[in-house]
Parts: C-alpha cells; sequence; structure tokens
C-alpha cells in the first residue's frame, strides 16, 4: 500500500536525518522539544490514567499470584528488622536533636528546615535502561525539576520532568544521574583510656584522699549518653562504665562529640569538642550505573587528613550553592574500594540506603539551590 | 471526520497511543523475569511485515516517537531504532514470496533482538553510559521471546491500521516487482 510517493531509500534516509536532529536537539537542551514533550504529556495524560483504572485490577491480580510468596519472606524479614532498630532509634532522635542545635548555632541549613511534599509512586518507567519512576504530585503543589526526592532511608531521585499533576523521578542508580558528594568514614571504636588525679583534703580529725577518675572514650563520631565517674577513698582506682551502651557506638555516626565527666557529681554532663578529633570528609561525585551495577562516587580529592576511605564508610549529598540537593542526604555506604593508577584516584562502589526496587511513598523536598532558586 | 479515522496514519496513532499508555501502566508491574515488554517495538515490526518498508519505517518512528516523549531517554533514540527495525521488517518481507504465521513470529522476535540491542549501542554512541551491560543479554532474549508471541496478536492489528483488505493480502507484494 503506498503511503508515501517519496522513494523508500529517500524516506527512510529523512526518517534517520529527522531522529538524529531530534536527539541533537534534545541533547542540547532545547526548549521546542520540551514544549513538544509537554504537548504530548497533555494528550497523554488522560489516556494514560484511563487504562490505569481500567487494568488496575488485571495488576493486582498478577502481582497476588507472582509476588505473594516474596511478601511474605519480606514482611517478615521487615518484622525483625524493626525489632531490632527500635533501640538504636531512639539514640538516632536524640543524636539528631543535638546536630540540629548544632547546625542552628552556626547558620547552617539542615534538612528540616526544608518543606516537603509526600508522593505516592505510581508507575515504574516502561523502558528496559531508564530507571525512574512517577509520582502523583507535580508542579500544583510547588514540585519543580530538580528537587531532591528522598524516603526514609534516604536519597531516592531527583525530578526530572514536571506536569501539573505527575513528575518522573529519575532514580539514583540511573545512568543520567549524578550530585556532589561526602565521603566520611565511619567512626572506630577504641577502647577507653582513663587518667587519675589525686586530691587531698584534711579536717581536724582525719585525712580523706579523694581520687577521681576520668573516663574518656576516643570515639569520633559519637554522642555518649552517661557520665563516668568513681570517688574512692583510700583505695585503688575502679571504673564503672555501666553508664556506656558501647553497642550504641557503633551505629551513630554524626558528629564528634566528646563527653567528659567532671570530677564532682554535682553539674550534668559537659559537652566540648575537638576540633582535631572531627571526622574528615572528602568530596566526590556519586553517578548512578544502571541495574546491574553499584553506584560509584568518584573525583574524590585527595586530603591528607581524612587518610584512607575504609568500606563502610558514609556517603552524603554535600551541598552547595550549585547543587540540587541539600547537605546531609544519605545515599549510602561503601561497599567497595576500586583504586585506579595514575591521577584518577579511587573509584567507591556504594551500596544505596533507600531500597529503588520496592518504593511506594517518597518525599521531595521543595529545595532549590541559589543558583537557581526562583525569587 | 470518518474519513481522517480511516487514514492509516490516524489508526496508528490511535492505536499506538493506547498502547503506550499500557505499557506504561500494566507491563510496568506485568514484568516477565524483571524486564518489560516492548509492544510498540512489536507494532513497528509487524507493520513493516504486513505493510511493506516503507510503512514499517513510518510506523516506527511515528511509535518510537511517541515512546521517546514519556521517557528520559533522549528524543529521537527509539524513533531512529524502531523505524529502522521497520524498515527491516518490510525488507524482509518483500524478499519473500509467502509469510507463514510462524516465519513472522520468529522475524519479529529477531528483529526485537537486534533492535534492543541497537539502541544500547546508539544511545552510548550519543554518550549515555551504562545500557551496554551484562543484562542486556538477558533484556534481549526476553523482548525477543515475547514480541515474537505478540506478533499473533499485532500482525492483525496492524493490517487494520494500514487497512489491508483480504485480496490485497493475500496477492504477492507489489514490491516483488520492483
Amino acid at each position: 500500500m503506498p503511503v508515501y510517493s517519496v522513494s523508500r531509500r529517500r524516506s527512510i534516509a529523512i526518517l534517520a536525518l529527522t531522529s538524529l536532529l531530534l536527539m541533537t536537539l534534545d541533547l542540547q537542551g532545547n526548549s521546542i522539544v520540551g514544549g513538544v514533550r509537554r504537548l504530548f504529556g497533555a494528550i497523554f495524560e488522560p489516556v494514560q490514567g484511563s487504562v490505569r483504572v481500567v487494568t488496575r485490577p488485571i495488576e493486582n491480580a498478577w502481582n497476588g499470584i507472582t509476588n505473594y510468596g516474596e511478601l511474605e519472606a519480606e514482611n517478615q524479614r521487615l518484622q525483625d528488622q524493626l525489632d531490632q532498630q527500635e533501640g538504636s532509634f531512639i539514640a538516632a532522635l536524640a543524636t539528631v536533636r543535638d546536630a540540629q542545635e548544632l547546625l542552628a548555632l552556626n547558620g547552617i541549613d539542615n534538612l528540616a528546615d526544608i518543606s516537603s511534599v509526600t508522593a505516592q509512586v505510581i508507575g515504574d518507567s516502561a523502558s528496559n535502561f531508564s530507571q525512574t519512576v512517577e509520582i502523583n504530585q507535580g508542579s500544583k503543589r510547588g514540585l519543580r525539576v530538580g528537587m531532591p526526592v528522598v524516603n526514609a532511608a534516604g536519597l531516592v531521585g531527583k525530578i526530572t520532568w514536571v506536569e501539573e499533576n505527575r513528575a518522573i523521578v529519575l532514580l539514583a542508580n540511573d545512568v543520567l544521574f549524578g550530585a556532589p558528594v561526602q565521603v566520611v568514614n565511619q567512626a572506630e571504636v577504641v577502647p577507653p583510656t582513663t587518667s587519675t588525679t589525686t586530691t587531698s583534703s584534711t579536717t581536724t580529725t582525719s585525712s580523706t584522699t579523694t581520687t577521681t577518675s576520668t573516663t574518656t572514650i576516643p570515639v569520633t563520631g559519637t554522642t555518649l549518653f552517661g557520665t563516668v565517674t568513681s570517688t574512692l577513698v583510700a583505695s585503688p582506682t575502679t571504673v564503672d562504665l555501666s553508664g556506656i551502651d558501647f553497642d550504641r557506638l557503633s551505629t551513630t555516626t554524626i558528629g564528634t562529640i566528646v563527653t567528659i565527666a567532671p570530677g564532682s557529681t554535682s553539674a550534668g554532663p559537659s559537652t566540648t569538642i575537638d576540633i582535631n578529633n572531627l571526622s574528615a570528609a572528602e568530596t566526590g561525585i556519586f553517578r548512578g550505573r544502571g541495574l546491574d551495577a553499584a553506584p560509584i562516587v568518584e573525583f574524590i580529592d585527595q586530603n591528607s587528613r581524612f587518610g584512607e576511605v575504609r568500606v563502610g564508610a558514609l556517603i552524603f549529598t554535600s551541598g552547595g550553592s550549585s547543587s540540587l540537593a541539600p547537605r546531609g542526604i544519605v545515599i549510602g555506604r561503601v561497599i567497595k574500594i576500586v583504586e585506579r593508577t595514575g591521577t584518577s584516584g579511587a573509584v567507591l562502589e556504594v551500596r544505596l540506603s533507600a531500597r529503588l526496587q520496592s518504593l511506594n511513598f517518597v518525599r521531595v523536598l521543595l529545595y532549590q539551590p541559589v543558583a537557581t532558586a526562583i525569587p | 471526520m470518518i474519513n481522517l479515522l480511516n487514514r492509516p496514519v490516524t489508526r496508528l496513532f490511535l492505536v499506538g497511543l493506547l498502547l503506550l499508555a499500557v505499557q506504561t501502566t500494566l507491563l510496568t508491574e506485568m514484568k516477565f523475569f524483571g524486564i518489560i515488554a516492548q509492544l510498540l517495538l512489536a507494532l513497528s515490526i509487524t507493520t513493516g511485515l504486513v505493510g511493506g518498508s516503507e510503512s514499517g519505517a513510518l510506523a516506527g518512528f511515528v511509535l518510537g516517537l511517541m515512546f521517546d516523549l514519556v521517557l528520559t531517554s533522549p528524543l529521537g533514540l527509539s524513533a531512529l531504532v524502531y523505524a529502522c527495525a521497520g524498515w527491516g521488517a518490510g525488507y524482509f518481507h518483500s524478499r519473500t514470496l509467502a509469510n507463514p504465521k510462524w516465519l513472522d513470529c520468529l522475524v519479529t522476535g529477531i528483529l526485537s533482538g537486534v533492535a534492543t540491542f541497537a539502541l544500547a549501542v546508539v544511545a552510548n554512541v550519543i554518550g549515555v553510559e551504562g545500557w551496554l551491560s551484562g543484562r542486556i543479554i538477558k533484556v534481549i532474549i526476553v523482548v525477543a521471546c515475547v514480541n515474537a508471541f505478540s506478533a499473533f496478536v499485532f500482525i492483525p492489528i496492524s493490517r487494520w491500521c494500514l487497512a489491508i483488505r483480504r485480496e490485497q493480502r493475500i496477492s504477492p507484494p507489489a514490491e516483488l516487482f520492483l
């Protein structure tokens, strides 16, 4: 059936050239391409919505058949995880409060100050290569392209396309995703050391020697809840460490606060920050690598104070005036360090904190960097 | 209005829109071994098989462009690859005297696999890295198998889109005499 009057070879050449032209325009960020996408989105949205309503029962039936066993096992695993985390959650809350106070004292923005919109994930990518999800909130609720998307575990991705009532989120493991990050080595738990000072006081009837032991625990990145004191009368020094929960030390990671108990018991624990013991942070660029490869952090600055990056080091967004994400969003942990020769430095493979394969609700931070913020 | 709706391009666009909606809703949940079936690619190829290389290329371009418009990948990438796949299917069609159903399915499967690989290669060429990985083998196999089976359904749909009547269908293709 003749659809074209032009020759066969010419038609395929024209189509190929048109495709190449469109790709070039799109990669250069041409506004016409954006307009065409927006127009098509307006036509397509009602069709997609109708089809979604019709196919929802089929989807549910399919999920019920194929995922039942998996969901049951996951539910059991999550229950166990919840029990384990209940204790550390309380400690984390106190630490977060301390950190926020410190940030506020120093005039540094923190995540608690940023408004957010909760959205539900309503669709995955239709492609086998792009890692995106669709959410049910859009420009009507203040969403803009570039805003970071998080869930309770950490960074999920960023907004790449916004319509009135929906938006597309580019997931953090997509090959097109990139963000400046900080790498912070986890605190090492060192056994406590004890220093002893002795003071004497004399009365008319007796002489008493009081020994006060102050225990300093050189743990970086940890707030200790409890004081360590012992008052002995003419006896060898003993230290009561029952006030410290060492299990908690390994899970607390932010800040460098060493609590030193005073010699007397009248006042509460005093808090001092030793600048020299603060955790050094390296900066680098985080990049997704698709579904079957772990995301990486590369172009890490060489900082002698930071030393070697260790497996288990934490990855946070670094923020900054031009970064699309504010400082301090948890991304994940280093699981592998790949050394490279020359000046290119090591590449860190990262395990993301957020489980991107099973997203349901996410939070869009209504954050725009100073460089691009609309007044 | 009726005349407009009966035009092949209009029919193709409407069917494509419906399939795109199914692909972006139902098929993102109904994955086969974690891989999403590519219905628009299957329709492009079957259109080439029933309508010839020009129709296949045009259908592939339009359907690929529609797919690109809802993805975050560069606009024109799927359009280029799908147009080539549709053209290839039409070229194959012009070289055969008879097209039994099993052969159409086989060709749809093979071309789907080749197009999926080509998509990743072209993406890599234009700077979208990461698509060419070990996972692509699984993607190619699953997409090829699913599209091969879906050809049974899509060949009649393609005939309807191109308004090919029975007498035209059973006669040898015009391209045979060129």
